[in-house]
């Protein structure tokens, strides 16, 4: 204590507080320093999240948009008995639709040269869809109906950007001269863009028909999986993590456990894919391409995110509460699940919804067990049997649409993304909403 | 004259023991935590647990609820008779043994929930209710006893949490009266609490011998001076003495004990 003399801070003394020494000016420089590579990282992060966002929507929104043909007319009886006894039946009622359509264009006083082979190149083939509508709808036979056809995938392309004169380059798709047909048929309100409805609600079409496919079958095909993966993984998962954080004993055995879910969790999810076709298709014979067998692959992905997570938001629970409730001489379960659970519920919605949302946006173990399967039939007939029935999942769907010729299916498969995100962003702000509200502080 | 029958009264109740514990052991794994503890504590009295840090004080308490079977490490030998019954017999349920010996631990540790739950929760889980009405008189009855009554009754519906340090200790007083308890132990239910707090809990547990056996660990000598008629003073596992409070903090027998109270250990 003696020896201790006033001045003995001795560079500090007769430092004034206002002016920094060099310690202080080091640590105040280191201190700016980080925060800027903090805000640095957190720029180029936005940055590419931006680039992401604006590529995704350029790209995909004109999967939302078709372009189509407006042509009106009338099939009698006799016509339609006429062309069914043809050999190539649909080319006989594509015949019909281009008799219209040259009829209509004549009508409108327009001076293009009209020739059947452009036609079809501008439309494809519509002989089938006409036939079947009046399979359909024998008691339309006779009076006059307005056909809003798909165009090609070039005028389609041609309408959205992607296809430009500068571009075009004659083929047996598209020649060049067909153009001014596209755009003198455009401008008599003939051909026209409108909203479209199929890519949202249809299912999937064949290579040829861009036009047509839609991702509402493998939606319907993806919600049926999420329900499986829901009604198995939430409370096999919850069941799991209460015995296994709450009652097991902590020994060789539970710490064995512990180590596989986490290492389960780290598993590629193709492996997944390969332990489901073994095993629920190969050994248990359930149909390939069924959202039940889907479900079940992601079931087993998901299971080790939601123990994972909920065991850690049980931990979360401040033991304080446990005690308080055995002190009052409840029981293990009802301390469980009077205090415990309720305040664990949160974090395990979260962790529940966020291992669902990576289940949705799962493709590899998916094309192992076949769910890339071409559905041809629509929805809402599919939607009916749905779990056994042979389906498509989102991402498998733009998976397929990804790797197919027609640049048009490559505007699908970024639609495909916008819709999967749309999807993915609604259950994340769910899960942000139930956290807010099960939320309680002690 | 006139006090004598009242002395000799208090004499008899005083003699009923309670709880009696022989030869008991605590084990944590390899650690011996208390080592051959004898103690009788009697009904209607207020016992001070007292001794250093590490001294085994809490770990006994908790015995006496068995709240040490929560930890998987621990291993309990000895005997300790609640009314001449083994609590620690196969065939005794500590979940019913924790309604007849309630617990009031260190931190105040309220339910998330309203105040009204977090009295009616004991009550509820062991059906002392029959009706909403009955329910609603045990509540009251509680925290009138646990002198929180005048500033909950009108805000029965809040959350306990939202109270402050000495109302929530308070409130998890009137919580473990609310299961009519027989034994009420306290795990240094003052240490969280400021002073004036302190005063009332103590003035509470005064309160609460008229009915029930209470058992306090304190770190703070005053305190068990204030509000206990025995104390019992622990020492590295062992009970070193055990006797009428005036007689251990006047004229104590052991040496140790001495050190202790006049702080030179501890």
């Amino acid at each position: 204590m003696t020896d201790v003399t006033p001045n003995a801070g001795g560079n500090r003394a007769g430092n004034s507080l206002a002016t920094q020494d060099a310690r202080t000016k080091r640590r105040n420089r280191a201190e700016a320093r980080f925060k800027a590579y903090g805000l640095t990282a957190i720029l180029v992060g936005i940055f590419f999240l931006v680039v992401l966002a604006v590529s995704i929507i350029r790209s995909g929104s004109p999967a939302f948009t078709r372009t189509v043909v407006d042509v009106e007319f009338a099939l009698s009886q006799a016509q339609i008995n006429e062309a069914e006894e043809q050999l190539f039946k649909t080319a006989a009622y594509a015949a019909f639709f281009t008799d219209a359509l040259k009829r209509q264009i004549d009508e409108s006083g327009m001076e293009v040269a009209v020739d059947e082979d452009a036609i079809e190149r501008i439309i494809g083939k519509p002989g089938s869809t006409i036939r079947e509508f009046f399979q359909a709808n024998p008691d339309r036979i006779g009076t006059p109906v307005t056909f809003e056809l798909a165009a090609s995938s070039r005028v389609d392309g041609y309408f959205n950007g992607r296809v430009t004169r500068e571009s075009m380059q004659d083929s047996r798709f598209l020649m060049a001269g067909d153009l001014d047909l596209v755009d003198a048929l455009a401008e008599a309100g003939v051909i026209r863009s409108s909203i479209n409805w199929t890519f949202i609600t249809g299912a999937d079409s064949g290579v040829d028909n861009p036009g047509a496919a839609g991702i509402g079958a493998s939606v319907v095909g993806s919600f049926f999986m999420m329900l499986v993966v829901l009604v198995l993984s939430l409370p096999i998962g919850v069941a799991a993590s209460i015995y296994l954080e709450e009652f097991a004993p902590r020994n060789r055995f539970t710490d064995l456990i512990e180590v596989n879910i986490s290492n389960l969790a780290a598993v590629p999810s193709i492996v997944f894919g390969i332990l489901g076709l073994a095993i629920f298709i190969q050994f248990a014979h359930l149909p390939q391409s069924a959202p039940l067998v889907g479900g079940l692959v992601l079931t087993l992905m998901t299971l080790p995110t939601i123990i994972i997570s909920t065991r850690a938001s049980l931990r979360a629970v401040p033991p304080s509460i446990r005690d308080a409730a055995l002190g009052v001489g409840a029981s293990k379960m009802q301390s469980v699940f009077h205090h415990v659970l309720p305040l664990a519920m949160p974090g395990i919605l979260t962790g529940t919804i966020i291992g669902l949302a990576q289940a949705l946006g799962e493709t590899a173990p998916l094309l192992l067990i076949g769910m890339v399967g071409f559905v041809a039939r629509g929805y809402p007939d599919g939607i009916v049997s749905g779990f056994m029935d042979p389906n498509s999942a989102m991402p498998a769907q733009i998976y397929t649409w990804a790797a197919r010729a027609d640049a048009s299916f490559y505007e699908k498969a970024w639609g495909g993304i916008i819709v999967l995100l749309v999807f993915l962003l609604t259950m994340n702000i769910i899960a942000i909403i139930l956290r807010r509200r099960f939320e309680r502080r002690w | 004259m006139y006090d004598a029958p009242n002395l000799a009264e208090s004499q008899v109740t005083q003699d009923n023991i309670k709880i009696s514990a022989r030869n008991v052991q605590v084990f944590y794994a390899d650690t011996h935590a208390i080592k051959d503890v004898d103690v009788d504590i009697l009904d209607k009295t207020v016992t001070a647990f007292i001794g250093p840090s590490g001294c085994g004080k809490s770990t006994f308490l908790r015995c006496i609820n068995r709240m040490n079977d929560t930890i998987d490490i621990c291993k309990v030998q000895g005997d300790i008779m609640l009314d001449g019954q083994d609590i620690y017999d196969k065939r005794v349920d500590p979940v019913q043994l924790r309604a007849k010996v309630g617990m009031v631990f260190q931190k105040p540790n309220p339910f998330p929930k309203s105040i009204y739950d977090n009295v009616a929760y004991g009550p509820r889980i062991h059906g002392l209710a029959r009706t909403k009405a009955d329910l609603d008189e045990i509540v009251e009855k509680s925290l009138r006893r646990a002198a929180l009554w005048n500033e909950a009754k009108d805000r029965l519906d809040q959350p306990g949490t939202g109270l402050s340090g000495g109302q929530q200790q308070r409130l998890c007083i009137a919580r473990a009266v609310a299961t009519a308890p027989e034994v009420l132990l306290m795990d240094e239910p003052c240490s969280a609490l400021d002073p004036i707090a302190t005063a009332q809990v103590e003035e509470l547990i005064d309160e609460l011998r008229q009915e029930f056996s209470v058992v306090i660990v304190t770190h703070s000598m005053q305190q068990a001076a204030r509000v206990s008629q025995k104390t019992a003073f622990f020492h590295l596992g062992h009970l070193v003495e055990y006797g009428e409070t005036g007689q251990i903090f006047t004229n104590p027998e052991d040496e140790r004990t001495e050190s202790y109270i006049t702080g030179r250990i501890g």
